[in-house]
């Protein structure tokens, strides 16, 4: 069987980019908490209860393996944190689409209102999601596991 | 003399509203004149305010104010002092709002514009659930910004 190569210098650009965005994304999020709590209230899956607990789950994780992917610390691990979180935001925007519902994603406001790109859930930011799920693929399965200041001992 | 006047009379009136009509008919401004005027009056028979009706009830400090868009973007911005009961959560919200206002309160529900049904819908569920009441300011938050009417949020 052969095994794909990738460029490492592509799993670094990917990493940087995508650690960049992740942290705008967090930070965004992070600086108006309740607002992001009132559209995960909005997809009506979760009791009303969790809602801020998971609001600042959802913020914290982005953040943190945002700064994780930047300065390749445990980057596997971190990519695969957020390909999970890829896996739940696109379930739950399919179950809301299904069910009929239109409201913001709460996804990334800073895209919509840089380049004007659509927030409500919808065909485009699913698609978005799952665009942010194949770039990080290769980061969570090629990627480093490393702390970058410890030195690999051979 | 006074005789001829007495029964010209009915005959006026009756020339003048032919008049009008026709007049409603082939001017397109007096048309737009009577759309205007038949929206109105099917608006003050479905228990629809006006923005003007909407105001005097603001100012008077009378009713309370509903909106019934999403919370987060009543969150953003809503009429000042108004309370968020959407369309969309109505079941989760309605128990703190039903503790908070008597039965008998004036409501006023809003939403985006007219054309947006969230009022409408929030407006049909409180008499549903026994608020007799209940009001929609069709306009929506739009036409209320666009007045320069006062908004917090």
């Amino acid at each position: 069987m052969t095994r794909i190569s990738f460029p490492s210098a592509l799993i670094t650009a990917l990493r940087m980019m995508l650690g960049a965005f992740f942290i705008m994304s967090g930070y965004e999020k992070l600086l108006d908490l309740k607002f992001f709590g009132l559209i995960i209230a909005e997809y009506q899956i979760l009791p009303s209860f969790l809602i801020p607990a998971i609001a600042l789950f959802f913020t914290l994780c982005e953040l943190l393996c945002g700064i994780m992917l930047l300065i390749d610390l445990f980057s596997r691990f971190s990519s695969s944190v957020m390909l999970c979180m890829m896996v739940v935001f696109i379930g739950a925007m399919i179950n809301n689409v299904m069910r009929g519902l239109d409201h913001d994603c709460g996804c990334i406001k800073f895209l919509s209102q840089w380049y004007g790109l659509k927030e409500e859930i919808g065909i485009v930011p699913i698609a978005r999601d799952i665009l942010f799920f194949i770039l990080l693929l290769p980061i969570a399965l090629l990627g480093s596991n490393r702390i970058p200041w410890v030195k690999d001992q051979k | 003399m006074s005789l001829n006047i007495m029964s010209g009379k009915p005959l006026r009136r009756k020339l003048f509203a032919a008049v009008i009509i026709l007049l409603s008919g082939i001017s397109p401004s007096l048309s737009q004149l009577h759309a205007a005027a038949s929206v109105a009056l099917a608006k003050e028979e479905s228990g629809e305010l006006d923005l003007f009706a909407t105001k005097a009830l603001f100012d008077s400090h009378s009713a309370c104010f509903v909106d019934a868009r999403s919370e987060y973007v009543y969150y953003k911005s809503h009429i000042k002092g108004a309370i968020s009961l959407s369309d969309s959560r109505f079941d989760e919200q309605f128990p703190d709002f039903s503790q908070k206002k008597a039965i008998e309160t004036l409501i006023v529900v809003y939403c985006t514009e007219s054309s947006c049904g969230m009022a409408r819908h929030v407006a049909k569920k409180l008499m549903k659930n026994g608020y007799r009441n209940v009001r929609v300011f069709s306009g929506g938050i739009i036409e209320w910004a666009h007045a320069g009417f006062p908004i917090e949020g």
